[in-house]
């Protein structure tokens, strides 16, 4: 068999059972507090062009980040976006669904992959995220990003 | 959500986490951990299929993954072989210019896969020496002896 890149779409979506396995391993054998610090870290290096896009175009580029995701991984999501607030509606978390039709444990800390890398996003930009929602079972979410008071 | 497209920088800052926390021995326990937890399905369908179960395992992550590879099974010889000119995941780090991968990236494909193959009878053979283009081989050989 010989596949070229070009040949397939780059979507494997058996990768979140493996980040859920990764995130209960850090539970267990470090606690709480590293899940959050490992996400936080991940999400201030990795998600910083993002950042900077927050600060500079506000939260149209957050709309645009959570379309393009969402449109990919398939999930139904309905956002309302003003200069000032983001609310992001998740009817049911694409990962967890794959993770629950595929028989993956899904981390008892997989919610800190929306509140924890949302939260480090926002760091450093004129806008903050509280999750007002989200059920553990399917992950369907309410969060809601806001600007920050003065 | 991270999406899974964004799953393999995760997954080495996951590793650069671990070592700072614990050294290399932690990022080993980890892999060995990731091993005996999620891969499951390799095993079964090594089990069922014997060196066929290869190829049934590859052909479907490799695919999903757009891997740029030649993949060969010879039934006759019992050898199953990947030759991975681009592999998806260290290229799309590489190609990353504002996040330095884990040192030891791709040593996670000689733990993990090793560990599940070499306790059912079957040699692994992994070439990393081309790692830092994104290219490998793997070349896995059915030792068990045979049933006449």
């Amino acid at each position: 068999m010989r596949r070229a890149a070009a040949d397939n779409e780059y979507l494997h979506k058996d990768f979140h059972g493996a980040l859920s396995t990764g995130i209960e391993y850090l539970h267990r054998r470090c606690g709480e507090d590293a899940v959050r610090d490992y996400l936080r870290g991940f999400a201030r290096a990795y998600y910083a062009p993002l950042s900077a896009a927050l600060r500079e175009q506000g939260l149209v580029a957050m709309k645009e980040h959570l379309e393009r995701m969402y449109q990919i991984e398939g999930g139904a999501i309905n956002l309302t976006c003003s200069s000032d607030e983001l609310l992001l509606e998740v009817e049911a978390c694409p990962a967890v669904t794959h993770m629950r039709e595929h028989g993956y444990a899904v981390a008892r800390l997989f919610s800190e992959t929306t509140r924890s890398v949302y939260e480090a996003i926002c760091e450093g930009t004129p806008f903050a995220v509280e999750v007002l929602e989200y059920d553990d079972a399917t992950g369907r979410s309410r969060v809601r990003f806001f600007r920050r008071a003065a | 959500m991270i999406p899974c497209t964004d799953f393999i920088p995760a997954y080495s800052e996951l590793f650069k986490c671990l070592e700072a926390r614990g050294g290399r021995e932690a990022v080993l326990d980890f892999w060995n951990y990731l091993s005996d937890n999620f891969l499951g399905n390799l095993k079964r369908l090594v089990e069922e299929h014997g060196i066929r179960g290869c190829w049934l395992y590859w052909s479907h992550t490799l695919n999903e993954e757009a891997a740029d590879f030649t993949m060969e099974l010879d039934e006759e010889a019992r050898e199953f072989r990947i030759v991975m000119h681009r592999c998806p995941s260290k290229g799309r780090l590489l190609a990353c210019e504002h996040i330095e991968p884990y040192h030891d990236y791709c040593g996670h494909c000689d733990v993990l896969y090793r560990r599940v193959l070499e306790p059912l009878g079957y040699e692994y053979a992994y070439d990393m020496s081309r790692c830092d283009e994104a290219a490998c081989s793997v070349t896995i050989r059915d030792n068990r002896k045979q049933v006449r």
